[in-house]
């Protein structure tokens, strides 16, 4: 994945960068990440895009258009291959994507946009979404297997509670997960359903936070998950991603609720964590007794 | 006309030339109107250095908008490709809104019996696919009835598209 500067790919569409920055406020494209420095770095299947669209556009907006249509293209080749059961034009489609696009991005915008619109077509009980979620489990999976070695001094674990792979939730926990570990973060990924032996995983980990994500198992099993995390650890930060509603409601304090989308969360979850860093060294807590344990959700603030 | 020399003999001379003169034409931006001021057969940059946020067309000149003037580009599917800042006030819409939604979404005829040229969507299509007359049109917005707006369509370019100048 190629990217460019602000003035390189001012320089592709000849434009000043000025002009491009209000590109990106007026049409938001093209869009750019940020690098850690907080620079605009521009990828370059997009600018090529809206440097081609731009030589038969009559405006910049049909020509933004023209090239947001191109790069949508994408992901209707995955929705196709995936209801057509076709793993290997599926694994295409997403080659494609990456071509023009982040890991983050062709995740963002392509794959879990796809799972979603087979889910919406088909319903989660059907062939074509049990065909894509495993497909789309196992390219995520796939991924984070290549990512570097952590290199920020920031350690997460992650308690799965969500069904199994054919929950609809799955795919965006694993796309939170890989996020995480692309981003230098040291990711520990359990069920919520199991806390014997958890206090060993903890031991090694040293997590700096609790991220409870999934919607599938009762407050109960996962306050019992969080509670023996919290033995084994100590009080750290806890974040709720993709819990449903109606437990968000309820008074988790301490808790953050973290965006629906994997990569604003992921977002979010650097910011608490640099957060709970910059505060003052607090003493560990004192494990409560069960008995005073809240029945609400047992998430508040471990 | 034949000369002849002063002993007679017929001479050739010069025809007038009998095709029109050619229009003039001017680049103007798609969003701001100004008119880019170049001596050149095209002008360097595509993107209007002014705004930055329109792209350089090219039309006549008696037909071309002035800057901020209130004008809309449409192209040879009578779909919106470009609406001028003005034109986003007049019509109470955004550009990004307005762009490829069909002409008679924002516009429509304000006489539904006129024909030939004067009719709205000739107009838009001739002029679209490359006719250098001009045409006056009559139009209201689509929501609003009682207001009549005029207005003249031109061929402009590149690509070839249809300028409706409002008056």
């Amino acid at each position: 994945m190629r990217y460019l500067k602000t003035s390189e790919a001012a320089s592709l569409l000849n434009v000043s960068p000025n002009t491009l920055r209000a590109w990106e406020r007026r049409f938001g494209f093209p869009k750019p990440q940020r690098s850690p420095g907080k620079h605009r770095l521009f990828t370059h299947g997009e600018v090529a895009a809206l440097r081609d669209a731009l030589q038969e556009g009559l405006s910049i907006s049909s020509a933004v258009s023209r090239a947001r249509e191109g790069l949508a293209a994408d992901s209707n080749s995955l929705v196709g291959a995936l209801v057509s059961f076709e793993r290997e034009r599926a694994d295409g489609a997403i080659e494609a994507a990456l071509a023009l696009r982040s890991v983050e991005r062709s995740v963002e915008e392509v794959l879990l946009p796809t799972l979603d619109e087979i889910a919406r077509r088909h319903g989660t009980d059907s062939a074509p979404w049990a065909f894509a979620s495993h497909w789309g489990a196992d390219w995520l999976r796939r991924a984070q297997r290549l990512a570097p070695p952590p290199i920020r001094p920031v350690s997460i674990v992650l308690g799965d509670a969500s069904r199994d792979e054919l929950d609809p939730d799955a795919p965006y926990i694993r796309a939170l997960e890989l996020f995480c570990v692309r981003s230098g973060i040291s990711v520990l990924s359990l069920s919520a359903r199991g806390v014997s032996g958890i206090g060993d995983a903890i031991a090694v980990h040293r997590p700096n936070l609790v991220v409870l994500a999934g919607g599938y198992l009762s407050d109960d099993t996962v306050a019992r998950w969080a509670y023996a995390v919290r033995l084994a650890a100590g009080a750290m930060p806890v974040a709720v991603y993709r819990r449903g509603d109606q437990r968000v409601r309820m008074r988790t304090t301490g808790t953050s609720v973290l965006p629906a989308g994997a990569g604003e969360a992921q977002r979010r979850l650097l910011e608490l964590v640099e957060t709970d860093q910059a505060a003052p060294v607090r003493e560990p807590a004192t494990p409560a007794h069960p008995a005073s344990q809240t029945r609400a959700t047992g998430t508040e603030g471990l | 006309m034949t000369n002849r020399f002063a002993s007679g003999r017929a001479a050739l001379a010069v025809v007038p030339d009998t095709a029109p003169a050619s229009t003039p034409s001017v680049w103007f931006c798609s969003h701001c109107g100004s008119n880019e001021d170049t001596e050149d057969d095209a002008p360097p940059s595509r993107v209007c250095g002014d705004c930055g946020l329109g792209v350089l067309l090219e039309t006549r000149a008696d037909i071309a908008p002035r800057q901020n003037s209130a004008f809309l580009v449409l192209d040879h599917h009578l779909s919106v490709c470009a609406v001028s800042a003005a034109a986003e006030r007049l019509l109470a819409t955004s550009e990004t809104d307005a762009v490829h939604r069909h002409v008679t979404e924002l516009l429509v005829p304000a006489d539904a019996e006129a024909s030939g040229p004067s009719n709205l969507a000739s107009a838009v299509a001739w002029a679209a696919n490359g006719d250098d007359a001009s045409h006056n049109v009559t139009v209201r917005p689509a929501t609003t009835f009682g207001i009549r707006l005029s207005g003249r369509i031109a061929h402009c370019s590149p690509p070839s598209g249809a300028l409706l100048v409002f008056d």
